[in-house]
């Protein structure tokens, strides 16, 4: 009897000193090994048997976990380069096994295109998911904006737009089809999409992103206006932001949410230094993300 | 018959097992919480985990007391008492059956309660963008309950030509996987992308596509999660199928144990 109990005293002893520095290598583990390799679309069908629809959900997740944990340290100063390849690998591998799951649409939609810039990768899969999601008026929504807003393609982002008003059965869609039509007022456009975004975002990750960019076009509106006011007065486009801001068109100074600086190029467009996203830290484990990534 | 089906009732109630599975049922109160994980469909993914646990649930249970009771029965001796009694063989086995398989709808009726119960809250609370059609969640969890039914009778069928539980568990749930992608093997087989594919092989393929079960059939979920229509006519083909299928099972079961020599 002492003897067992001297054994599972030593067991537990022996637990506590473990599980403290297992905890912490699990905790810091590299989020690209935390992402995780993941097998082809026709084996995760067999392995998944008949929980398709939960395998799906759970690499949605993941994705999902994986990424808000990116932002964090993004706050914290440490901008790390999500593994957006694994990232829409995973998304795209959901909607295989389940074609249905609004989460994996919604989300490649919010990364592929601002972040990635694979505009059409980001339409394929709304027109892959616009096959079984019939009654869903968010998919051509979002594939309209890609269409006018990333791919100046504004016959097709009116056809989308189209099919997002016949569906949602408000006019909203038609108007903003009507909009999409002309290449002007593309920032106010963006700006209308995101702070859409924003207000039906519940998700706390996915709406501090949607509201980062927001504030970022929302401020290069500001210059937009400031810069108009100035041709109207002056006669000119002004050749910097300095001048918009000395004139008294622009007060308070711009200020970039992603660290970068707002300036004019020759044509009088606003642009940022960061291009609308956070500086990449380079260190050593970084570094190894990177080729990480690479090899996928 | 019935007495041995009230027996394998008693003796499951008697293993706890009903109580364990109570005890695994309490994964639902944390539903509604993982649920809000979701962005866009949280009454979907709370859909989503609920029906998944209750298939899980009686996954298990099937593959666990389909694959056993008879070995069990056999190992502990308890067969030469009850077949020295006026009882054929075969109606001991198709009440062992039975017992086993009215077990597992009394346990998906008090999990489908359960369900509707979880989703309703969370439906209560992140209204989704299309009605929860009820009707179809409770098709989807009856065509469950078929679809383990069907593995149960694979169980004892494995369970009568079996020595040990290691054969009845091990190829159920290997049947259970096979079932499962039957339908996909069948559809790549006989798509252009199976052209390099040996004549030999297809022949196979199709062979086994008729031989195993197909679970496909039964997988109501994505209806259910998402509201989409069910077609009649597939309904009745699948509970014809289901009939024909477990008959023919059983009978196959009934004639082996009939025969088996007991030591």
């Amino acid at each position: 009897m002492i003897k067992t109990a001297s054994v599972t005293l030593i067991g537990l002893i022996l637990y506590g000193i473990l599980i403290l520095p297992f905890t912490t290598y699990l905790h810091n583990k590299p989020f690209v090994e935390k992402l995780g390799y993941v097998p082809s679309v026709p084996a995760f069908k067999t392995i998944a048997a008949d929980q398709k629809e939960l395998v799906a959900a759970s690499l949605v997740l993941k994705v999902l976990i994986y990424f808000g944990g990116l932002v964090e340290k993004s706050e914290s100063q440490l901008a790390i380069p999500p593994d957006y390849m694994s990232m829409s690998r995973l998304l795209h591998g959901a909607v295989k096994l389940d074609p249905y799951n609004m989460d994996a649409y919604y989300f490649a939609q919010s990364f592929l295109t601002w972040d990635v810039k694979q505009y059409k990768l980001a339409n394929d899969l709304l027109d892959y998911g616009m096959k079984y999601r019939t009654w869903d008026w968010c998919l051509p929504f979002f594939a309209g904006f890609n269409s006018a807003f990333f791919l100046k393609d504004y016959a097709a982002a009116a056809g989308y737009y189209q099919r997002a008003g016949e569906l949602s059965g408000s006019d909203l869609s038609k108007l903003l089809a009507g909009r999409y039509m002309q290449e002007s007022g593309q920032t106010e456009l963006a700006i209308g999409y995101l702070s859409a975004m924003v207000k039906g975002e519940h998700n706390p990750a996915l709406k501090k992103n949607y509201q980062i960019r927001l504030t970022a076009f929302q401020e290069a509106h500001r210059i937009e206006v400031a810069r108009d006011h100035y041709r109207e007065s002056r006669g000119a486009i002004p050749a910097m932001i300095g001048q918009l801001v000395s004139g008294g068109f622009l007060s308070p100074p711009p200020r970039d949410p992603y660290g970068g600086e707002f300036y004019l190029e020759g044509d009088g467009k606003v642009a940022t230094t960061s291009k609308y996203a956070f500086a990449k830290v380079k260190n050593k484990s970084l570094k190894n993300a990177g080729d990480v990534n690479e090899r996928h | 018959m019935t007495t041995i089906i009230g027996i394998t009732l008693k003796g499951i109630f008697r293993d706890r097992v009903f109580q364990g599975i109570m005890v695994t049922a309490c994964a639902f109160v944390l539903i509604p919480g993982l649920a809000t994980l979701s962005m866009r469909q949280v009454t979907e993914l709370s859909l989503t985990l609920t029906l998944s646990l209750i298939s899980f649930i009686m996954l298990m249970l099937s593959v666990f007391l389909g694959g056993t009771s008879l070995w069990k029965d056999i190992e502990r001796r308890y067969t030469f008492s009850v077949l020295g009694l006026p009882l054929s063989r075969q109606g001991y086995l198709l009440g062992r059956f039975g017992g086993t398989a009215l077990f597992l709808l009394l346990v998906a009726v008090v999990l489908g309660i359960a369900a509707g119960a979880v989703v309703a809250f969370t439906a209560s609370v992140h209204p989704p963008d299309r009605p929860i059609v009820w009707g179809t969640v409770a098709l989807c969890i009856l065509f469950d309950v078929l679809k383990y039914i069907l593995l149960i009778a694979v169980a004892f069928l494995i369970s009568t030509v079996s020595t040990s539980f290691f054969l009845p568990v091990f190829g159920t749930i290997a049947t259970f996987l096979a079932g499962g992608v039957t339908q996909q093997v069948y559809e790549y087989i006989h798509s252009p992308a199976s052209k390099n594919l040996s004549p030999i092989m297809k022949q196979l393929a199709t062979g086994l596509y008729y031989l195993l079960p197909n679970f496909s059939a039964f997988d109501l979920k994505v209806n259910a999660i998402y509201g989409l229509p069910v077609p009649a006519n597939g309904l009745f083909l699948t509970v014809a199928y289901f009939v024909v299928y477990v008959g023919l099972l059983l009978s196959f079961s009934a004639a082996i144990f009939s025969r088996r020599e007991m030591r």
